[in-house]
């Protein structure tokens, strides 16, 4: 569970990816969420895949993708199964499920890689308001947390003679509510006080607060969002012109 | 007789830290325990494995004759009750009287049972007037309590503690240091974790101090706590009371554990040596 969950936080880590300014990072991420979606041969979607994981390790990350391939796949294997159960063919069906798996490495790798602070900058160039830029921020900067918090409260239970694994699928599910409950009212508590701690430090007092820190496009950082961009428009344009790619 | 032994036990996270190095203990059974330690120190990763919430990277444990790797967390349990520091971790139910019989229930426990130890539970934690309330609208105090209630509802050999004067005010501290009085006084084994010397200095326990993940000092509170060099590097205060006997010229025979011990001692040399 705690190995599964690490595939989607952020971890500060030294790599020529994660130095990238967020926005390109971003174009990154996009180009290969867009590639996904116009890729329609099994051998197209793998390849995208693997160009996702080139990029997963120069970030140094190549393990936490893995990690969210492993939680993914099982949904991987959900669509799979109803796509060729309801009558696609075998290569289709791979197709939509290996599609599924690049989707959501494509959107893993900008998030592994992307702090929450850069993350903030970026909302806030794209003139996102305020006010939402911050409870998206700080749903994310939660997300260990929370996660913190329900292993403890696992334990907690689990001492208590509660078994998880004990069961037929209904009891499974009710053996979720002595997490939840805590869990939720746990993060509601936690919200109140956090918003109270925001307005006792002057949140809002202002309408256009400045930025300790800003964006800033380094020659590397244009260089590599130019040549992701050629690339892209060359497969693409690859895909459209020759369908047996 | 040994009811928890630790084996030369160590235990890295999944992170990498190395949380425990070569840890062996024994705790006898009717032992009170008292685990200290700077933060960090691997205190709450230790009293993690004596239900089997935590299995050793090396080593072993043993409750009571069984390794904690052979069996469920659930099934040690029922031997060893872990009383967290954070009571909004494990609070659910729609009423304090149901929080109490939950773990009672998971057990197994007939319902004659089970009202039987509810009742006793609540008496003996001064809960009967909230029995109907939602545990999430008592106070923190009362929210230790109930977690207390919980676990001794189903009568466990071992009662763990987990910083149990964390967020009380000195009142729920007495009330506390009185359960622990009944509890020594019906034979319980107690391991507590705690920061708080001077909650544990009056109950006298076996002191056993951490520091970097391992077993630093293990012995008797009044001799521990005298050597200070030792507690500065754990990174631990001397109780104020013994601070006061260290300071006398004319001690008494041994360290106060109370201050209405240590205020008759210094009423009586007044009284000495206004006679003088």
């Amino acid at each position: 569970m705690y190995w599964l969950s690490g595939g989607f936080v952020f971890r500060r880590v030294v790599s020529p990816f994660h130095n990238l300014d967020p926005r390109v990072k971003l174009l990154v991420s996009l180009e290969f969420f867009v590639l996904s979606l116009l890729a329609h041969t099994v051998a197209a979607i793998v390849l995208i895949l693997l160009a996702i994981l080139v990029v997963a390790a120069v970030a140094k990350s190549l393990r936490r993708i893995g990690r969210t391939i492993a939680f993914s796949g099982l949904f991987a294997a959900f669509i799979f199964a109803v796509n060729f159960l309801f009558g696609l063919g075998l290569l289709d069906a791979i197709l939509y499920s290996v599609r599924f798996l690049a989707i959501i490495s494509s959107t893993s790798v900008f998030f592994v890689t992307t702090s929450p602070d850069e993350l903030e900058q970026i909302m806030k160039w794209m003139r996102v308001p305020r006010d939402i830029v911050f409870a998206f921020v700080t749903a994310i900067r939660f997300i260990p947390v929370v996660m913190l918090d329900a292993f403890q409260i696992m334990d907690a239970q689990k001492s208590r003679g509660l078994e998880f694994e004990k069961g037929n699928i209904v009891r499974r599910v009710r053996n979720m509510v002595p997490i939840l409950i805590p869990l939720v009212v746990n993060s509601v508590i936690r919200s109140g006080e956090l918003a109270e701690a925001m307005e006792s430090r002057a949140y809002g007092s202002t309408p256009k607060p400045t930025s300790l820190y800003g964006m800033r496009m380094r020659w590397h950082d244009t260089a590599v969002a130019l040549v992701s961009l050629l690339l892209v428009l060359v497969v693409a344009l690859y895909i459209y012109h020759f369908v047996s790619f | 007789m040994t009811l928890i032994e630790f084996r030369n036990v160590s235990f890295v996270h999944q992170t990498g830290v190395t949380a425990l190095s070569d840890v062996s203990l024994t705790v006898g059974k009717g032992e009170t325990v008292a685990v200290v330690g700077e933060n960090g120190a691997g205190k709450t990763t230790l009293v993690r494995h004596t239900n089997g919430l935590l299995k050793p990277t090396q080593g072993s444990v043993v409750v009571d004759g069984v390794d904690t790797r052979d069996t469920t967390t659930a099934t040690l349990s029922r031997a060893v009750g872990i009383a967290f520091q954070n009571p909004d971790h494990q609070l659910f139910s729609e009423s304090v009287e149901n929080e109490v019989r939950f773990a009672m229930k998971n057990f197994g426990f007939a319902e004659g049972l089970i009202s039987q130890r509810l009742d006793w539970a609540l008496k003996f934690f001064g809960l009967e007037q909230y029995r109907k309330s939602s545990p999430l609208v008592l106070s923190g105090g009362e929210k230790k309590r109930l977690t207390l209630a919980c676990i001794l509802a189903w009568d466990p050999e071992v009662v763990v503690l987990d910083e149990p004067t964390v967020g009380q005010d000195s009142l729920q501290k007495e009330k506390l240091a009185q359960i622990f009085r009944l509890l020594q006084s019906t034979g319980k084994t107690i391991i507590i974790v705690s920061h708080d010397v001077e909650f544990l200095w009056p109950i006298q326990p076996r002191l056993v101090v951490m520091s970097g993940g391992r077993v630093v000092a293990d012995g008797k509170i009044s001799v521990i706590m005298a050597d200070r060099e030792l507690l500065e590097g754990a990174r631990v205060t001397q109780p104020q009371l013994l601070r006061l006997y260290s300071g006398l010229r004319n001690k008494p025979a041994g360290p106060f554990l109370d201050v209405l011990e240590a205020r008759d001692w210094i009423g009586g040399w007044r009284a000495r040596r206004e006679a003088r």
